[in-house]
């Protein structure tokens, strides 16, 4: 065991915690990152399609070019970097610092620091949260562990599929499999619009004539030892399967791409506070969460659909753990101002703003909406309108409200959809 | 051909009970099991309870034996190293009605010798013996020495104290033949043929099976099967004594309990099926949600990380009772069948009653000289302190890395448990072991790491790796690229 002092430890090596990292060292910190798998990258390294980058380095990359633009920017900086390192436990100090406590094949490790930020990602949701009842078959998979199964390991885990779920890693692996000769059937989908990006919808199925079929669900696992065929049922508008409608899909395997949520077990173990809609951190506009000192960005905070906005979120934590550590914000915090959202509207990053800074406020609407104004408002007051437009639940979605307008704000603000006829 | 004095068809947690008592005889005993793993059928899907013994019918075999099980079971776990906790339980009432039905439960549990049991009509020492308890609940009956253990953890336990007592335990080896010539048992498997003179038939709900496949006609067994649902550690709810609802239709077999590794299980409709269907219904997964959200305050029945279920094999026309018995028209086979519940709580005693049963029928038993009751527990990285985690990763580097991060498993305890005796030879079986892929992420991020390590430490092709059973593959074959 060994104690050591850092202004910043950030934990996870993906495109989260390489650029919080990055940006960390930017502001003088002496930074530590501590990555729970052999090499950086995160699940970048299995992302072996292309459509990384285009926003933040302006070309188009795949997942390990991606991240390995990272690992050199990186590797420059004398980031100290702890691979094959799991943490087990963050502890708080009677100073106002903080303890790391990880494991790796040295022994049981222990750092203290100034600051934190988590980057660890997110993970799949199973077959167990949804209850899809039948038998207990091999053959069930999460799209991202078959991804890893033909990606990195190089091994197809069956030759006829199904894929419940139209996210985007579903979408992908369905060209994926397909280019490696094995058979996709369909892709079903719970809901009565896709969920993954328009052009994932386009590239990965419509290319490949995989059909997509809205409004049905898998409503049963058939099979003895391994699958032999799934049951698929429509769903009526309350989302409950209509009975008759049970179609046979014969296939042996099931991959199901149905939704990611934060992995935040350690974080919760730290105190941090979560907020049940994202499964995230609740954060203030500098992605502090209610620890002092704990910063959150990335997939762990909310899940993203672009690797290029985890990274820019990132930096900005990254940057302010930075100027935590080393008290080095030039101003106290204005005046505070909570953030809150109507239906449709699911969330809002982050929960609190301050008063006469420009706020970037990321939110995700739960169903898709045709045409709607955005509304922000405070009490009776509306401070900002803005034009007409269609949102859709696979964006994340950035309001920009100018510190100019938030001067007349009380201590709350409110972002609603104000829905027009298409 | 091999030969033995004693064969056990069935590796069930009755099985492996009665091989572990048997070790201490100078008997040459073999356990035949038909999956690839012990544990792997019936008492892997059971919600762990030590049931106090107030439920089963006075006067049944089941009452003296789970009243006796329970009283054994802190031993065992002690002399196995298995995990065992007395947590008491209560059955909840809610009326008048459920009143009625406690006092004769009340009045059931003494008279099958259940120490400690009592009937509370005050609400609030409901909620002050498990705050978790609905604060509706008007009355309980209270059992302080029900416990729980994960059965499958006691049935390996058992199996390898009985191995490295001399028995042999074959695995994938169902039986597909069985003859009796000059008092002597000839079993044929697929792989080989036994030999034996006495058989012990714990094949659970194929006893009756097996036991026709040497002509032998006495009983029949059903299946009653049972959904059973697990929750995240996260649930809301912690330490949860096993509360049980008072039986109806939709509610008997159920309840629900805090794990010992903290998840909340919810456990088990009860409805007649088809043999060997283990299939999770949609109905007996919302009858689990709907009772256990009732007894249960605080509980967010939204975090199900696992649905599964599991079949007790029950005896017909037998009053509900275990069928333990010689058989009466062929010598020297016995059967020990119909152990649906409280078949683990009962497991100890079960094999105790089962030596008595063979002494009485002349089967030879003399002591050991040396017998060893003691098995080695398995090291749990997870349970250890920060000091003792880094002195083992000194000792043994590949405990310094985790493959499964939601349960804290590490590689190193994944290689014990594969070389062990018996091994853990698939996925499942290592599961069962080391708890990697029992967390919330169901195996999403370790699966293909286990895979990897079994495949290596078994000295086997990657795609060879099965999830549970023979046809239970897991992988189809490398991609181009990996050609």
């Amino acid at each position: 065991m060994m104690l050591q002092e850092y202004d910043v430890i950030v934990i996870g090596g993906g495109p989260a915690g390489m650029a919080a990292a990055i940006e960390a060292h930017k502001q003088d910190a002496h930074v530590a990152l501590i990555e729970r798998n052999d090499e950086l990258g995160g699940i970048l390294n299995q992302c072996i399609h292309p459509g990384f980058g285009l926003r933040y380095f302006k070309e188009e990359l795949t997942g390990p070019e991606y991240a390995q633009r990272l690992i050199d920017v990186l590797q420059t900086t004398d980031v100290e970097v702890y691979l094959s390192s799991m943490v087990l436990a963050i502890d708080h100090n009677e100073d106002g610092t903080h303890t790391v406590s990880f494991i790796n094949e040295s022994g049981r490790i222990t750092l203290t620091t100034k600051a934190i930020v988590l980057a660890m990602g997110c993970r799949e949701r199973t077959r167990g949260e949804i209850k899809i009842p039948g038998s207990r078959v091999a053959g069930v998979y999460t799209a991202g562990l078959a991804q890893r199964y033909i990606n990195m390991d190089n091994y197809k885990p069956g030759s006829r599929f199904v894929i419940l779920g139209s996210g985007d890693i579903g979408l992908i692996m369905a060209r994926r499999l397909s280019l490696e000769g094995m058979k996709v059937e369909g892709v079903y989908e719970l809901m009565p619009y896709a969920n993954g990006l328009f052009r994932n919808i386009k590239n990965c199925l419509e290319d490949f004539g995989i059909p997509l079929h809205l409004s049905t669900t898998v409503t049963r696992v058939i099979g003895k030892e391994r699958v032999e065929a799934v049951e698929v049922t429509k769903v009526d508008e309350n989302l409950q399967p209509i009975p008759g409608t049970e179609e046979i899909i014969p296939c042996d395997t099931l991959l199901l791409s149905i939704g990611l949520i934060p992995e935040n077990e350690i974080s919760s173990k730290a105190g941090v506070e979560l907020n049940p809609a994202t499964n995230g951190a609740i954060v203030n506009d500098r992605f502090e969460t209610s620890v002092p000192g704990i910063f959150s960005c990335g997939n762990v905070l909310h899940v993203h659909d672009l690797a290029d906005n985890v990274t820019a979120e990132a930096e900005n934590a990254g940057k302010n753990a930075a100027l935590y550590a080393k008290q080095a914000h030039t101003e106290e915090p204005l005046d505070i101002i909570k953030v809150t959202a109507e239906q449709p509207i699911g969330y809002t990053v982050p929960s609190t703003i301050e008063k006469g800074k420009n706020a970037s406020i990321f939110f995700r609407v739960r169903k898709p909406i045709t045409l709607a104004e955005m509304v922000v408002s405070s009490g009776d007051q509306i401070l900002f309108r803005g034009q007409p437009r269609a949102y859709k639940p696979s964006i994340m979605e950035c309001q920009i409200v100018p510190g100019k307008l938030l001067e007349k704000a009380g201590d709350t603000i409110s972002l609603r959809l104000s829905i027009k006829e298409a | 051909m091999k030969q033995y004095d004693l064969i056990i068809i069935g590796a069930g947690i009755s099985g492996c009970s009665i091989a572990r008592e048997l070790s201490r005889y100078q008997l040459k005993v073999a356990v035949l099991e038909k999956n690839s793993d012990v544990a792997a059928g019936t008492t892997k899907a059971n919600g762990g309870i030590i049931h106090a013994g107030d439920d089963p019918q006075p006067g049944t075999l089941k009452a003296l034996l789970n009243v006796q099980g329970v009283n054994m079971y802190p031993t065992y776990a002690k002399e196995l190293g298995f995990r065992y906790k007395e947590t008491g339980s209560m059955v909840v009432g809610f009326n008048e009605d459920d009143l009625k039905y406690l006092e004769k439960l009340l009045d059931n549990g003494i008279q099958n010798g259940v120490e400690g049991i009592e009937l509370i009509k005050d609400p609030q020492r409901i909620v002050a013996i498990e705050p978790q308890c609905s604060k509706e609940a008007k009355y309980a009956v209270y059992c302080p020495h029900c416990g729980i253990v994960d059965p499958f953890e006691v049935a390996i336990a058992m199996i390898e104290n009985a191995v490295e007592n001399g028995v042999d335990l074959y695995l994938d080896e169902p039986a597909t033949s069985i003859t009796k010539e000059n008092n002597l048992f000839t079993i044929t498997t697929p792989k080989d043929t036994y030999q034996a003179t006495y058989i012990i038939d714990a094949a659970g709900l194929h006893a009756d099976d097996v036991a026709r496949l040497m002509g032998i006609d006495e009983y029949n067994i059903v299946a009653r099967h049972g959904d059973l649902l697990m929750l995240d550690k996260e649930c809301g709810v912690k330490n949860l004594m096993p509360l049980y609802p008072i039986p109806s239709k939709e509610s008997k077999g159920t309840v629900s309990l805090s794990t010992l590794a903290g998840n909340v299980i919810v456990s088990a409709t009860a409805v007649y099926r088809e043999k060997d269907d283990t299939d999770s219904y949609k109905e007996g997964i919302e009858q689990l949600l709907a009772g256990a959200s009732k007894l249960v305050n605080g509980l967010n029945t939204r975090k199900v990380i696992r649905t599964f279920a599991g079949e007790r094999a029950v005896a017909e026309n037998n009053n509900n009772d275990f069928w333990i018995k010689p058989s009466q028209t062929c010598e020297n086979w016995f059967h020990v069948a119909g152990i649906q519940s409280p078949g683990v709580a009962s497991a100890p005693a079960l094999a105790m009653y089962v030596l008595n049963m063979l002494r009485d029928n002349n089967v030879p038993l003399v002591e050991k000289e040396t017998w060893n009751p003691h098995r080695e527990e398995p090291i749990d990285f997870s349970e250890l302190s920060p000091r003792e985690q880094n002195d083992i990763i000194h000792e043994k580097p590949n405990y310094g890395k985790i493959v499964c991060r939601c349960e804290t498993v590490t590689e190193g305890e994944i290689v014990a448990a594969i070389h062990r005796n018996p091994q853990a030879k698939t996925v499942e079986a290592v599961k069962r072991r080391t708890r990697a892929g029992m967390g919330r992420c169901q195996s999403g991020f370790c699966q293909s790491k286990v895979v990897l390590i079994l495949a290596r430490e078994l000295g086997i092709p990657v795609e060879d790796v099965r999830l549970e059973s023979q046809n239970g593959w897991l992988l189809s074959g490398p991609v181009k690229e990996g050609q």
